[in-house]
C-alpha cells in the first residue's frame, strides 16, 4: 500500500515534469530520453554482472570500447554497415569476455571484493593503453546517412536515430529479466548470486555459471559497441565514462533491479540535458550523475535509519 | 555406498579430522559429537568443499576426494547443510526446482518429486510462492530437506537437522527421516542424540576429530560413555 502510493507519487511527478518540459524545452526531453537509452543499454549488462552474480567489473566501458574498435575495423575490412556487425561483434566480444574471465577474474572471485576492483581496474587501463599503442589516440568514425535522419514537429526539428538506443535498452532490460526468471540457466545464475555454496550443493557448476553470465553480459556489451559506432567517433578512452555512469545507474536503481535501470537512466539523461540547455549550467551536466548518486544514497540511508 | 578411509583434513594448518575411518551402507547412520568435534568438516570433505590432506573417500567404489561439489552432487549425494544454504530471494518452488534441475537422474522427474516433498511437508505447498528467506527457521529446514530430496539422492546427508528447532518440529523432522530410511542411505550428524537414535541403525561418536566409538543404535543407547556425555542420564 505504502509502496503503491510512493510509486503513484513518483509517476505523477514524472508526468508533470514531462509535460512541463514538452511545453517549455521539448528538446531536453527528446535528447534526454535518447541519452537515457544509450546509458541504460550500456548499464544493463553491468547490472546483470554486478547485481545478479556480484562481480565488480571496472573495465565495463573499456570492454565496449574494444568491441567498438573490433566492429570498426571489421566493418572497414569488409565494407560492412555497423548494423550488420552487431551480431558478429556480440559473439566475438562474448568469447573475448569469456577468455578474460577464465584467465583473470575467475581467480579473484574467492578473494575479497577489493581484489576484483583492482584487477578489473587494471584490465581497464590495459585495454585503453593497448588500443592507444596500436591505434594511437586518433578518432575513428564511420559516416552513415541514416544517422542524421530527423523529424519535424511544428517548428521543432530533432534527430531520431538515437531513439534506437531506447528500443535496445528496453529489449535488453526485458530480455535479461526474461532470462533470469524464465530460463533454468537464468535461475541458476540468480541462485549462484544469492548463495554460491547452496548452488554447488544442488549440482550447479558455479564457476561455469559465472563465466556464462559474464559472457552473456559481454555479448550485450559487444552489440552496444557496434551500435555505438553508428553514432559516435571512437577513441581509446571513449568507454571510461560509461563505467562510472553504469555504476551510478545501478546504484540508483538498486542492486539487482534490472528494469529499474531504465527509470534511473531517464532521470540521468533528462537532468544532463536540462543543465546543458542553459548557458550558466552547461558545464555542470557532466557531473550531475555524481550529484544524483549522492542524493540517492543519502535518501536510502536515511530511509534505512528510519525503518 | 560411502567409504572413508584414514582421512585427515582441516583448515590452514589446523588439523580437524584425524585418521577417520567411516562407512555408510544401505542404512541410516548417525555421526555424534560435541560442538567443534569436526562433524561439519567431515561432511564438507565428503561434499568436496574441504580438500582432504590424506586418505580416501569412495562413493560406490569410485574415489571422489578432491572432486568438485557439483560433481559429487550430480553423483547422487544430497546435503542438508547446517546453515541450510537456501536461495533466500527465490520462491520455495524455485528452490525446490533447482534441487533437481542440475541432477541428471532427477531433472526429468521434477513434478513427481515435488508432489512427494509436498506430501512430506504440506507447509511447503502452502508457502510455495513465498520467498525462502522470509520463512521461519523450521520451515527453512524443511525446505532444505525438500530441496535435497528433489535430487532423488542415493545418499542423503543432514548436518544437525534439529539445530535451533522447537521440539515439535524436531520430532516431525525425525519422523520424516524414519520414513525415508527404506529408500535412501542416510548420514545424519547430531548433538541431539536422544531423538536421532530413534531414526538410525548405527552410529559413530566423533571427538576432537577422531572416531572414539562405533556401534549399533541399541549398543550406543546402553554405552556408558554415550549415556554420560550425550544422553545426560
Ligand atoms: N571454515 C573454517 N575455517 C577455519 N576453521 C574452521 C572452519 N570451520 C570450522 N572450523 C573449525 O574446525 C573445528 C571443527 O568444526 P566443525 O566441523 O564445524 O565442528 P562440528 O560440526 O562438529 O561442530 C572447530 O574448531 C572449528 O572452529
Ligand atoms: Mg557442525
Amino acid at each position: 500500500m505504502v509502496m503503491k502510493r510512493r510509486t503513484a507519487i513518483i509517476a505523477a511527478l514524472s508526468i508533470a515534469a514531462a509535460v512541463v518540459l514538452i511545453l517549455w524545452k521539448p528538446t531536453v526531453l527528446i535528447y534526454g530520453l535518447q541519452a537515457a537509452g544509450l546509458y541504460a543499454a550500456v548499464a544493463i549488462p553491468m547490472g546483470l554482472v554486478l547485481g545478479i552474480v556480484h562481480i565488480v567489473n571496472l573495465a565495463h566501458g573499456e570492454f565496449m570500447m574494444v568491441a567498438a574498435y573490433a566492429a570498426y575495423f571489421g566493418c572497414k575490412a569488409l565494407g560492412m554497415d555497423p548494423l550488420l556487425a552487431i551480431i558478429p561483434t556480440a559473439i566475438v566480444t562474448a568469447v573475448f569476455g569469456w577468455v578474460i574471465f577464465q584467465l583473470t577474474i575467475r581467480r579473484a572471485l574467492k578473494a575479497p571484493e577489493l581484489n576484483q576492483l583492482i584487477l578489473t581496474f587494471g584490465l581497464a587501463i590495459a585495454f585503453t593503453q593497448t588500443i592507444n599503442l596500436i591505434f594511437t589516440s586518433q578518432t575513428y568514425k564511420i559516416p552513415l546517412d541514416y544517422v542524421s535522419a530527423s523529424m519535424d514537429i511544428g517548428d521543432l526539428t530533432f534527430g531520431v536515430w538515437s531513439f534506437v538506443f531506447v528500443a535496445v535498452a528496453i529489449i535488453f532490460a526485458y530480455g535479461v529479466k526474461f532470462f533470469l526468471t524464465k530460463t533454468m540457466t537464468g535461475k541458476a545464475a540468480v541462485a549462484v548470486g544469492q548463495n554460491p555454496r547452496g548452488a554447488a550443493i544442488v549440482g550447479i557448476d558455479v564457476y561455469r555459471t559465472y563465466g556464462l553470465v559474464f559472457a552473456l553480459a559481454l555479448a550485450l556489451v559487444g552489440a552496444m559497441g557496434a551500435l555505438f559506432l553508428t553514432k559516435s567517433a571512437i577513441f581509446p578512452s571513449v568507454g571510461s565514462p560509461f563505467t562510472m555512469k553504469s555504476f551510478c545507474l545501478i546504484a540508483m536503481a538498486g542492486i539487482g533491479n534490472i528494469p529499474g535501470i531504465l527509470g534511473a537512466s531517464v532521470l540521468l539523461g533528462v537532468s544532463e540535458n536540462f543543465l546543458r540547455a542553459f548557458r550558466p549550467t552547461r558545464d555542470w551536466a557532466e557531473i550531475v550523475f555524481f550529484v544524483l548518486i549522492i542524493a540517492v544514497i543519502l535518501a536510502r540511508s536515511l530511509k534505512g535509519r528510519k525503518s | 555406498m560411502l567409504k572413508i578411509q584414514n582421512l585427515d583434513c582441516g583448515y590452514g594448518r589446523m588439523k580437524v579430522i584425524d585418521a577417520v575411518n567411516f562407512e555408510v551402507g544401505a542404512e541410516s547412520v548417525g555421526l555424534f559429537g560435541p560442538n567443534g568435534a569436526g562433524k561439519s568438516t567431515l561432511i564438507a570433505a565428503v561434499m568436496g568443499m574441504v580438500r582432504p590432506w590424506k586418505g580416501s573417500i569412495e562413493l560406490d567404489g569410485k574415489r571422489i576426494e578432491g572432486a568438485e561439489t557439483h560433481v559429487i552432487a550430480r553423483m547422487g549425494v544430497a546435503l542438508v547443510p547446517q546453515e541450510r544454504e537456501l536461495f533466500p530471494g527465490m520462491s520455495v518452488q524455485d528452490n525446490l526446482i533447482l534441487g533437481a534441475a542440475y541432477i541428471p537422474h532427477a531433472k526429468d522427474h521434477t513434478s513427481d518429486q515435488m508432489e512427494q516433498v509436498f506430501s512430506l511437508f504440506p507447509i511447503l505447498k502452502e508457502r510455495r510462492t513465498q520467498y525462502a528467506g522470509t520463512m521461519s527457521g523450521g520451515q527453512q529446514r524443511m525446505l532444505a530437506i525438500g530441496r535435497a530430496l528433489m535430487s532423488k539422492p542415493r545418499l542423503l546427508i543432514l548436518d544437525e537437522p534439529s539445530l535451533g528447532l522447537q521440539p515439535s518440529i524436531v520430532a516431525e523432522v525425525f519422523e520424516v527421516l524414519k520414513a525415508l530410511k527404506s529408500t535412501v542411505s542416510i548420514l545424519v550428524t547430531e548433538q541431539n542424540v536422544r531423538e536421532s537414535l530413534r531414526a538410525i541403525d548405527r552410529g559413530y561418536v566423533l571427538e576432537n576429530g577422531r572416531i572414539v566409538l562405533e556401534d549399533s543404535a541399541e549398543g550406543l543407547k546402553t554405552n556408558p560413555h554415550v549415556i554420560k556425555s550425550y544422553l545426560g542420564l
